[in-house]
């Protein structure tokens, strides 16, 4: 078993221009460019989607302290042959059960529903989609041939903190 | 009609759409920051393009009409803006307008492919897939 460092491991306030720098990281990263082009494209996607989910669900900012203390999170790392990204954030509880539910509903889909929701999703007004109505997570779970792994940890009355995991095989 | 050129960026495509040359092309990488905002001027050149190409007569109106679509990468986001661009041209080709709609990917780049099927079955157009 062979635990390679990560390639991205940042905690901190996320704006487009991190993303910016992320992806730069990311492009410039020996692992990220040794891997077959069509895999390259898969994590990169990965990783934008993930971010702007980040983007799409964040809690909105109410102090200080509860910023500092649980930060948005994005990590790529690679192991035993596959690229898992992590990206994590602090959502408001009540938008817990619309997420899970989403993410329960395209775990348990095949590659053919999953592009039966996707067109469904994709066709909806631009109204819904300023919402988003998860064409980011479905897109994901297109190109990982694994379940996105989730899961929320209570953080306080009003938030939880969100972390899912994409894994894309080499 | 003008034509509208968006330069590209990191983040953002080329854009051409240039009546008078019978050239449409997109190329490069789509996740720009806002982009409904991006997409919005791009749609509103083809709705009016539309109406322009509405009022003439069948003789008159553009043919030949190349469409190249050439990306690198495009996030969910984008993906959205782009089938409504593809809509936009399903009405063009409605009109009667010959388009030729050409969907460019890398060789072993199966899911950009994919995406390609996709938006033509979607936006009930033929595509022209290339190896580029």
């Amino acid at each position: 078993m062979e635990n390679k460092k990560a390639i991205i491991d940042f905690e901190g306030s996320i704006s487009f221009e991190t993303m910016e720098k992320l992806l730069n990281q990311l492009k410039s990263a020996r692992q990220f460019n040794a891997l077959r082009k069509p895999v390259r494209k898969r994590v990169y996607g990965t990783v934008v989607e993930s971010i702007d989910n980040i983007f799409k669900y964040s809690a909105p900012v109410q102090g200080k302290v509860q910023i500092l203390k649980r930060p948005p999170q994005i990590q790529v790392k690679e192991q035993e042959g596959k690229f898992i990204v992590s990206a994590g954030n602090l959502i408001q509880n009540d938008q817990v059960d619309d997420l899970r539910f989403k993410l329960n509903r395209i775990n348990k889909m095949d590659d053919k529903a999953l592009k039966l929701l996707y067109e469904e999703v994709i066709n909806k007004e631009a109204s819904d989609r300023d919402r988003g109505a998860g064409l980011g997570l479905i897109t994901m779970a297109l190109r990982t041939d694994e379940n996105i792994r989730y899961h929320f940890d209570p953080a306080g009355p009003v938030h939880s903190y969100f972390t899912m995991h994409i894994t894309i095989k080499e | 009609m003008e034509k509208l050129i968006i330069e590209p960026t990191a983040n953002s495509p080329l854009i051409v759409l240039d009546p008078e040359m019978r050239n449409f092309e997109f190329s490069g990488e789509s996740r720009p920051e806002n982009v409904r905002k991006f997409y919005l001027p791009v749609l509103e050149w083809l709705e009016a393009y539309t109406a322009s190409q509405e009022s003439l007569q069948d003789d008159q109106r553009t043919s030949g009409l190349q469409c190249q679509f050439n990306f690198e990468y495009f996030n969910s986001t984008s993906a959205k803006y782009i089938l409504d661009i593809f809509k936009s041209l399903n009405a063009l080709h409605l009109l009667g307008l010959d388009l030729k709609i050409k969907w460019l990917y890398e060789e072993d780049d199966e899911d950009m492919l994919e995406v390609g099927q996709e938006m033509s079955r979607m936006s009930k157009l033929t595509f022209e897939y290339i190896i580029s």
